[in-house]
C-alpha cells in the first residue's frame, strides 16, 4: 500500500449502518491525510472513494450515487454564468454534491429587490458582489470545491468567442456549462460559447409560476433560439421564491447526471412547469 | 372539434373558460387559434402540439394538445 492509501485507510473508521457496513472517512480525517500527504482535500476525497471509503460528508449521496459517479463529480468541472436566483441555489447543490471544480461569473452586486429569492443575498450583502458572497458561501460549506467566482460579465462574440481569455480557458476545460442568468439577452450567446468549446449548456428560466429546463447539445437548436433577447414575461410575473428554487433543483439534478456520466435527460427537450396549477410536462424542441 | 389549450406565464390571462375543451372548425391552423385568442406571434414564442414544437403554419387535429410559451427570461 502506498503512502496516499495508508494515510485515507488508516484515518477511516468502519460503521453499520441501514444499508450495511461501510467505511467512512470523517472531514478531521480528510485533513489529517491532507496534511500528512501535502494533498488537496478533494484529492485525499478521491483517493478515499478509490478505496470504496465514504467521506463522511458524502455519506448521504450514496446509494443514490456510486463511489465511481462520487469520483467523478468530485473531477468534473462547471462553468457557470449568473449568482442570482438559479445562480445561488445551483452552485449551493453543486458544492453540496461534491462538483470538484466550479468557475462562476456574475459583475452584479446585490440588490434590495434579490431578497425575495437569492439564496447568497442578505441584509449585509447588498451593495456588494454577489461573486464575494458565493467564494464565501462555498468555502463555508465545502473547502474541498475548487471555486473560482469571477466579478464580471461574460463577454461574448456572436461567433460564441469568449473575449476574456482566463474565462474562455475556463469554459472551455470544463465539462458542463450552466446558464443561470436574468433576463434573455445574454442567453443565445452563453448557448453558442458552449457550442463553440463543444459542450453540453444547462439551461433554465422563469416568470412568475411558469418556467422551464432544458439542455442544449452543440450544435442543436436551444429554448434561446426561440425566446429571443428582449423584455419577457418576468418583468410584469416576477420570479417567486418557490419557483426560481424549484428550477434550480431541476438544473443541479440534470448538471449532476450528466456529471455522472449518465447522460442528459432532457437533451433537446424542454420541461415545462406551471406552478399555478402544478403541471409538469416534458415538450421536444 | 374539441382541443385542450394549455398557456404559461402573461399567456394564462388569454385562455378561454374552458380550455381543457375548446371548440375550434376542422382545419384550424396555430396562426388561426391565435387570432381567436387574441394573441400575436410576438407574445407566443413556442407553440407544442402533444409536446412536439411545431410551426404556426401547422394545422390542428380533434383532439390535439396546444401548448403556448411566451418569452421566459428570469432567474
Amino acid at each position: 500500500m502506498g503512502i496516499l492509501e495508508d494515510a485515507v485507510s488508516s484515518a477511516a473508521t468502519t460503521r453499520t449502518l441501514s444499508c450495511g457496513v461501510r467505511r467512512i472517512l470523517d472531514q478531521a480525517g480528510v485533513a489529517a491525510a491532507a496534511a500528512t500527504t501535502g494533498l488537496t482535500l478533494r484529492q485525499i476525497e478521491i483517493a478515499a472513494l478509490r478505496q470504496e471509503i465514504i467521506p463522511e460528508r458524502y455519506l448521504r449521496n450514496f446509494d443514490s450515487y456510486s463511489y465511481e459517479q462520487q469520483i467523478r463529480l468530485l473531477e468534473a468541472s462547471v462553468f457557470m454564468v449568473g449568482l442570482g436566483g438559479l445562480g445561488g441555489h445551483l452552485l449551493e447543490l453543486l458544492a453540496r454534491a461534491g462538483v470538484g471544480a466550479i468557475t462562476a461569473v456574475d459583475g452584479d452586486v446585490f440588490e434590495p429587490h434579490n431578497l425575495n429569492r437569492q439564496l447568497l443575498s442578505s441584509m449585509d450583502f447588498v451593495g456588494r458582489p454577489k461573486a464575494e458572497a458565493a467564494a464565501l458561501r462555498v468555502a463555508a460549506i465545502n473547502p474541498s470545491v475548487r471555486f473560482l467566482a469571477h466579478h464580471s460579465y461574460l463577454e461574448v462574440a456572436t461567433d460564441g468567442a469568449v473575449a476574456d481569455p482566463k474565462l474562455r480557458e475556463a469554459l472551455e476545460s470544463a465539462t458542463v456549462v450552466v446558464d443561470a442568468l436574468g433576463g434573455l439577452k445574454d442567453r443565445l450567446g452563453l448557448q453558442n460559447a458552449a457550442a463553440r468549446a463543444d459542450l453540453p449548456l444547462v439551461t433554465a428560466a422563469i416568470a412568475g409560476g411558469s418556467g422551464f429546463v432544458a439542455t442544449v447539445l452543440p450544435g442543436h437548436p436551444g429554448p434561446a433560439d426561440f425566446l429571443g433577447a428582449g423584455d419577457a414575461d418576468e418583468d410584469q410575473l416576477g420570479t417567486p421564491a418557490p419557483a426560481v428554487a424549484l428550477t434550480a433543483s431541476l438544473q443541479a439534478n440534470e448538471v449532476l447526471r450528466i456529471l455522472r456520466g449518465k447522460g442528459p435527460s432532457l437533451a433537446g427537450k424542454m420541461l415545462l412547469f406551471d406552478l399555478t396549477a402544478n403541471t409538469f410536462e416534458t415538450v421536444t424542441l | 372539434m374539441i382541443i385542450t389549450l394549455k398557456a404559461f406565464a402573461t399567456l394564462q390571462k388569454y385562455m378561454p373558460e374552458h380550455a381543457d375543451a375548446y371548440e375550434v372548425p376542422e382545419g384550424t391552423t396555430v396562426q388561426e387559434l391565435l387570432d381567436r385568442l387574441g394573441l400575436s406571434d410576438d407574445q407566443v414564442r413556442l407553440v407544442f402540439i402533444n409536446g412536439a414544437h411545431v410551426s404556426l403554419q401547422a394545422v390542428i387535429a380533434e383532439g390535439d394538445r396546444l401548448g403556448l410559451f411566451p418569452a421566459v427570461g428570469g432567474g
